[in-house]
């Protein structure tokens, strides 16, 4: 598995950074946060410059039917713009043939083989067996028909906006796989619709476990390709359920999903900056959380071994000034990164089971001792999380009979 | 309920006059089939009647009923083409009256050779090479069904011949196929009970779940069974009510518990079309195909 960029808005030139260090492997564009030309443009360049990149192409339509959303550039696109303010009767069979046709048309005659996979469109829903979870499946059905009618060697991944407490019960989750592995298509591409506002921890720990389960049904046991986006940290996680791909962005609105993306801006404070630190499984503040790491001389214990971690080298509260939001994002794709390939290379599933639970365990041991050195934590960014990624993985276990 | 046709051979001579050498061969819930000679080759010659108590008064519905089924289990063996699905035979769909009372008949292919049920009460449980061999040959025999979005709903050892010629397995018996693009032709869950899937048993809520998978998991009981000499969830059960209760929530042993000289990777198969939920077992045909070959290449099946 690998990590790839989710992007948003404020790319910069950390895809292509990325991408040179060998930090990501693909990209997720976001048409939201890009001029159309200028999207369309790089994609068709990165193809030359990166061949062997997994590029692809989010067709946000899962915008189309909120209540005034904030469109960003997606109003540029005319298979969103014709479609935009959309209704539950909005939804017919015929309608959902014509939403999805424009879609992949577009992305099929824009970008043809610059493409990994073309996506499919799809809409946010709440429960597996709600109304919005059936008009999803229709698409996904239709996206599927309507792919094979592509003349188009670009496979389809099929999108699916989940909401976290979809997970919340287990009978209408199963139904919902029964009916999406009758699904002929290449994989999926699967947001989760975050309740939480936490750094380290999108997903309350039962339902993350479940969506593990939910993942592994698909990939594991059916050999579907499953791209998740927007999982942050969870993405080590995510290799013990055989997902094949993981995304995660710079900002943390490009961590976790949330519609709050599309609604207007509150406004509000730039972030305090932040580490990733792959031992610790964590992002802890630069200052004053790494500065007293540092203090404690514990410093090399929290590294992740990334090339940027040398602007910390003489002190994290001396160097944050230097700590760009680029590096931090370099950074921190190094550091899921390299968790993802320490697990990937493990032959099977049970060793990689093996190895996250070492990894957490570990990373729980070096919190006891960073707190026995006098270094404290905030609330945010303690280790209360990986107590819960423990009792995730220990669900999915039982789930899946591992 | 259709009842069994009450004929004679004297009768079905009258009815089918190219036909000689006719003799009765088996006698189900539903129907009755002989064994003739037409244009010098031996064919099963099949009749069905509506239930004699309604004989006169019966509802059209009911005949209906009777020649749609018929109907579909003639189109589905016109439609599939493989060597592990029962063929047609000369005669096609025809209906007749005898004293008075309808009877519908057709022709298929006479497969010679032993059916399961009997392959196991004589020489005991299969060698793995058979088995996958069984299971091969019932894959190709369920995709050539699917590829019509047809569910055959009626796998069971009496209903899979291994034909005496080139020892191929033969899957007969389309009585009951289901065609999910059509109207159903059932008000209650049809097929044999003790091989029902999980789905088979979900009446209300089937036309959404129910798939070749449904299939798969009745092979799923039939290669346990010629693995194991036991069927999955008859253990502890002393009424049907009971096994269905095993197959919708029992996990059943792994056969490689009960043979300990079977293939793990072969166990885990039939361990895996027998799982409660379809998105458990096998998405495609063609995986299910895959994973037999493994078996054959990386387990040195001879």
């Amino acid at each position: 598995m690998s990590i790839l960029a989710q992007c948003g808005y404020g790319r910069g030139d950390k895809i292509e950074q990325g991408l040179d260090d060998g930090a990501i492997h693909g990209v997720i564009m976001s048409p939201r946060d890009e001029r159309r030309e200028r999207l369309e443009q790089d994609i068709k360049s990165w193809r030359s410059r990166y061949p062997s990149a997994l590029v692809m192409f989010d067709p946000q339509f899962y915008a189309a039917n909120l209540n005034n959303p904030r469109n960003g550039h997606l109003s540029e696109y005319d298979y969103y713009n014709k479609n935009s303010g959309l209704r539950r009767t909005h939804f017919s069979g015929t309608r959902i043939q014509g939403y999805v046709r424009e879609c992949l048309d577009y992305q099929q005659e824009t970008f043809g083989s610059n493409l990994a996979y073309l996506l499919s469109p799809t809409i946010l829903f709440d429960a597996f067996r709600d109304s919005w979870s059936q008009i999803a499946l229709n698409m996904a059905v239709e996206s599927a028909d309507c792919h094979a009618n592509l003349d188009t060697p670009q496979p389809l991944l099929i999108s699916l906006v989940i909401s976290e407490t979809a997970f919340q019960a287990m009978d209408p989750l199963e139904e919902f796989l029964d009916a999406l592995t009758e699904i002929d298509a290449q994989g999926f591409y699967i947001i989760i619709r975050s309740n939480s506002a936490s750094v380290q921890n999108a997903m309350e720990s039962a339902p993350f476990g479940r969506f593990m389960y939910f993942c592994h049904v698909l990939t594991t046991i059916n050999e579907y390709n499953v791209i998740v986006g927007y999982s942050d940290w969870h993405s080590f996680l995510l290799e013990t359920a055989g997902v094949t791909h993981t995304a995660t962005g710079w900002y943390q609105n490009l961590h976790q999903f949330s519609l709050t993306r599309f609604q207007p801006s509150s406004g509000g404070r730039r972030p305090r900056k932040r580490y990733s630190s792959a031992p610790l499984l964590s992002s802890p503040l630069i200052n004053p959380e790494l500065q007293d790491i540092y203090l404690a001389r514990l410093l090399p214990r929290v590294l992740s071994g990334s090339a940027r971690d040398t602007s910390l080298k003489n002190g994290p509260a001396a160097g944050e000034a230097n700590w760009t939001d680029e590096i931090s994002c370099l950074a921190h794709w190094h550091s899921l990164n390299d968790l993802s390939q320490r697990l990937s290379a493990l032959p099977t599933q049970p060793e990689r089971i093996q190895e996250a639970e070492r990894l957490m365990q570990n990373a729980l041991t070096l919190y006891a001792h960073l707190g026995s050195q006098g270094v404290s934590f905030d609330p945010s960014t303690g280790p209360d999380h990986i107590r819960e990624w423990q009792y995730s993985l220990q669900e999915f276990r039982g789930l899946a009979g591992l | 309920m259709m009842a069994i046709p009450q004929l004679t051979v004297e009768q079905i001579n009258t009815i089918i006059p190219s036909a000689s050498a006719i003799q009765e061969v088996d006698r189900g819930g539903q129907k009755i089939v002989f064994s003739g000679i037409i244009d010098g080759r031996k064919y099963a010659l099949k009749f069905m009647a509506p239930n004699p108590s309604q004989a006169g008064g019966q509802t059209s519905e009911f005949l209906d009923d009777v020649a749609s089924r018929a109907q579909r289990e003639v189109e589905t063996m016109q439609q599939c083409s493989t060597p592990h699905l029962v063929g047609m035979g000369p005669i096609g769909l025809s209906i007749t009256s005898i004293a008075g009372e309808p009877i519908i008949y057709f022709s298929e292919e006479f497969v010679e050779g032993q059916n399961l049920r009997s392959c196991l009460e004589d020489t005991g449980v299969f060698s793995v090479a058979d088995l996958v061999r069984l299971a091969t040959h019932m894959a190709e025999a369920i995709k050539a069904i699917w590829q019509f979005s047809k569910i055959h709903r009626d796998i069971k050892p009496g209903n899979i011949m291994r034909r005496n010629d080139n020892g191929y397995f033969v899957l007969l018996d389309m009585g009951l196929v289901f065609d999910l693009q059509d109207e159903s032709l059932s008000l209650s869950p049809v097929g044999t009970p003790l091989y029902f899937s999980p789905e088979q048993m979900d009446f209300n809520n089937r036309r959404t779940i129910m798939s070749f998978r449904s299939d798969l998991f009745s092979l799923g009981t039939v290669m346990y069974e010629m693995a194991t000499g036991t069927h999955p969830f008859t253990q502890d059960a002393k009424t049907t009510w009971e096994v269905l209760g095993n197959i919708a929530n029992v996990a059943p042993q792994s056969p490689s518990v009960l043979r300990p000289d079977f293939p793990e990777r072969l166990s885990d198969i039939i361990l895996r079309l027998l799982a409660k939920r379809p998105a458990l077992r096998y998405r495609s045909i063609e995986l299910f195909q895959r994973a037999l070959r493994e078996v054959e290449t990386e387990g040195g099946v001879q």
